[in-house]
């Protein structure tokens, strides 16, 4: 059975690169005209995969242990719904559900209106690219890096599935990101066919064609960073939601990329700008996704997350170096249309910069991500970059963005200054500034983000105020005014609880208290017991501040009678949308005392708050609408 | 000629941003790098250069002292290619919840003069697949 299920890959690959080629050989002889073979090779392709992925599951669901996969990753105490979900916490499951996923976005965009109505030789070109990435993903997952491998006889009880994944959170964080990374594969291979085609000046715009696509993937994209955040910083007990490993870079870089389109592609669509910019950063944006995959996969950088070596590392690579200089060499190669850049102290300039510094915080998380690589060729002890050197280099050019964030509603496309609405909300914004300052949050860096973050919440929320009354204000839709609200929010969040932060490892002795940032923290209580399925180990902290009571904090420790051997950590907080205290329990020391991470959280809700409406907004703006200059 | 002059501030908006980038850049770059390295090459490296390091390798299943109250987390690193050779450890700080024999660890901080290893921080890394050896241990 699993021999026909490898078929199934074997034939995807060979129906993908079948329709690539003669989708190709179909443009060079001009038999553009009537449905075409290669038009329809995407059903064979997504069924295949699709068949596959059921008996992977099917596998997975009967604890079939002759496969290699099953038997690596779950066991037979796990429960039916992480056996079943097993299927991405692999690499061989995860690229299969990652090409699953792509295909079916083909076909899902094939069945779309916006598909019909592209001239016979865009849609040729479109199948062509796009059947070129299938047959590569179905190329990695038949040769190197196999879900269908067998070893026999099986073993009679799977190897499990790491506890620290058994979490709803983490179960739901690899797909979002796998459909992020993928989700942009349907719009850049459009945006390439239209620039390669001689029709392409017929058609609408790529990124009007395939809009859905590019906000769905987006909005995945970041509620998977957000989610991973989340989990570093409540189930892991780490203490902190960005640590700046190369994992986490990884998925970021994508990120800032695909932002940085979405921004140059208002540009266009507004004001017929940089259409071959576009073609180039869309494609860029996929290539992003499978560095981070490669990233990720290949072993190339030592990182938190152990994935361990693989072989898939230099095919991706060669991959990934192919398309980018193909998409490279079409972009620039069509012709250009638009017009220059006019005012830099307008909207439009100040998009510029906005796009620019986010393509240099990509360029530069790539670079340090790499550096142990890149600095291996001139020195034999590889050199890389801690935090210090993100936070350093990373968080002024952030505070750039939000200062252009800040202003960027307030300005026309032209350069006008919307006095009327602007000088209360920067008046606004520097009163929020100097009170921060007043109240001891004086460090100039964080101060100038704090005042941006206020100008962009002052102005973003008014406008939004005023469109739901109906009143005309700006050309900004609700989805974006929402979206650009939850990051001014984020951005609030991470100047404040970035460097404001307190944090120390206290060892308690019941009744006797200790003291961090103006709290006072006693233990009350140190409980040592069993609940069905697990001992703890509870400590329960009282907070005080000026002699009023906070709250309690029970942190705890467990052992798992099923994962013995491993403790896992379990976070409490003291929520609040102002200070949250936060405490990680270490367990005792050998006078038993019990040790425990505590630390002042200033704001960092509203950078959970923030990322949630960054997360959902975009879905507002699915509905289409039309600009004046589409409408005309 | 509206369009020259635009063309002008652009270029020098640019040179600027470039400018500050490389600044950033460089700054940062000479101040903030760490070396980045497996046990093996630690032990390659003079201990004085290597003030701020950041080591890679295994816990060994020998050589492991817990913190009795006052006291460090005492533990000898291996490399993970070679056993044989190994950096003696301390650690003073919240120890995760995954570190045991046998884990990968990444340790940050500097090389002491006596060649051994003081750590600032204590990573252990996450694997996605979970270790039937370590389970049976208990």
């Amino acid at each position: 059975m699993y021999f026909f299920a490898y078929a199934l890959l074997l034939v995807a690959q060979f129906c993908s690169l079948a329709c690539a080629g003669l989708a190709i050989v179909q443009i060079r002889q001009r038999q553009i005209q009537g449905a075409s073979l290669a038009e329809k090779g995407h059903w064979a392709v997504t069924a295949c995969l699709l068949l596959a992925s059921a008996l992977l599951l099917h596998a997975l669901f009967w604890k079939d242990y002759r496969l290699d996969y099953v038997a690596s990753y779950t066991d037979n105490i796990l429960d039916v719904f992480y056996r079943l979900t097993a299927f991405w916490a692999g690499q061989p499951g995860s690229m299969l559900f990652w090409a699953l996923a792509v295909s079916a976005m083909g076909t899902i965009f094939a069945c779309t209106r916006s598909c019909r109505e592209l001239q016979p030789e865009t849609r040729l070109w479109f199948w062509a690219f796009f059947h070129i990435v299938m047959a590569f993903f179905a190329l990695i997952l038949t040769v190197w890096s196999n879900p269908f491998a067998m070893t026999l006889p099986a073993p009679a009880d799977g190897r499990g599935l790491n506890p620290l994944l058994q979490n709803p959170g983490m179960i739901i964080h690899p797909p979002l990101l796998f459909l992020g990374y993928g989700g942009f594969t349907v719009p850049s291979c459009l945006a390439l066919a239209i620039a390669c085609s001689s029709q392409g000046a017929l058609e609408k715009p790529w990124h009007r064609a395939s809009r859905t696509f590019c906000l769905t993937a987006w909005t995945f994209l970041t509620a998977g960073i957000l989610l991973g955040c989340w989990w570093a910083y409540m189930e892991l007990g780490w203490g902190g939601y960005w640590g700046w490993d190369p994992v986490e870079n990884a998925s970021l870089i994508p990120w800032l990329v695909a932002t940085a389109t979405f921004h140059t592609l208002a540009m266009e669509r507004r004001r017929g700008l940089l259409a071959r910019t576009n073609v180039f950063l869309i494609s860029l944006t996929t290539i992003a996704g499978f560095f981070a995959t490669y990233l990720v996969r290949s072993g190339v950088i030592d990182s938190v997350h152990a994935f361990g070596q693989s072989p898939v590392g230099a095919p991706l690579l060669v991959f990934i170096c192919a398309m980018l200089l193909l998409s490279a060499g079409i972009a620039f190669q069509s012709p250009r249309r638009g017009r220059a850049l006019t005012n830099p102290a307008s909207r439009e300039g100040l998009l510029v910069l906005t796009v620019c510094t986010l393509l240099a915080l990509a360029a530069i998380i790539l670079l340090a991500t790499m550096w142990p690589v890149v600095s291996r060729l001139w020195t034999q002890a590889p050199q890389g970059l801690d935090a210090k050197f993100y936070n350093r280099v990373c968080l002024p050019l952030g505070t750039l963005v939000a200062l252009a964030l800040a202003l960027c509603p307030l300005l026309s496309w032209k350069g006008a200054f919307d006095a009327r609405r602007g000088l209360p909300v920067l008046l606004l914004a520097a009163l929020a500034a100097g009170l921060c300052a007043f109240l001891g949050y004086a460090r100039p860096h964080p101060l100038a983000a704090t005042f941006a973050a206020s100008a962009a919440i002052g102005g973003l929320a008014l406008f939004m105020l005023l469109k739901l009354l109906g009143r005309p204000s700006s050309d900004f839709s609700l989805g974006a005014l929402g979206c650009h609200l939850g990051l001014a929010l984020f951005v609030l969040g991470v100047a404040f609880s970035g460097p404001y932060k307190n944090e120390a490892d206290l060892s308690f002795v019941q009744g006797e208290p200790q003291t961090l940032g103006g709290y006072e923290l006693v233990l009350k209580d140190l409980q040592q017991g069993r609940q069905p399925g697990y001992e703890f180990l509870l400590a329960e902290i009282e907070v005080m501040k000026d002699g009023r009571a906070v709250g309690i904090l029970r942190p705890e420790k467990r052992a798992y009678d099923k994962f013995g051997g491993m403790f896992f950590t379990e976070v409490d907080v003291l929520p609040s949308l102002g200070e949250e205290l936060y405490a990680s329990l270490s367990g005792m020391d050998g006078r038993g005392r019990a040790v425990a991470k505590v630390s002042v959280e200033p704001l960092v809700n509203w950078l959970w708050i923030g990322g949630t409406l960054m997360s959902l907004m975009p879905l507002l703006a699915l509905r289409r609408r039309k600009t004046k200059a589409e409408a005309q | 000629m509206a369009q020259k002059k635009n063309t002008s501030i652009y270029l020098a908006a640019a040179l600027l941003f470039a400018g500050g980038l490389a600044w950033l850049l460089f700054s940062g770059l000479s101040e903030n790098s760490v070396y980045f390295l497996n046990v093996a090459e630690a032990k390659a490296q003079d201990p004085a250069k290597l003030a701020s390091a950041r080591l890679f390798g295994t816990v060994a299943p020998h050589g492991l002292a817990r913190p009795d109250g006052a006291g460090d987390l005492r533990f000898l690193l291996e490399d993970k290619d070679d056993k044989a050779v190994t950096v003696a450890v301390s650690y003073r700080g919240t120890v995760p919840d995954t570190f045991k024999e046998g884990a990968e660890v990444i340790v940050e901080g500097g090389m002491e003069k006596d060649g051994s290893f003081s750590a600032k921080t204590l990573m252990t890394k996450c694997p996605s697949k979970y270790q039937k050896q370590n389970r049976q241990k208990l």
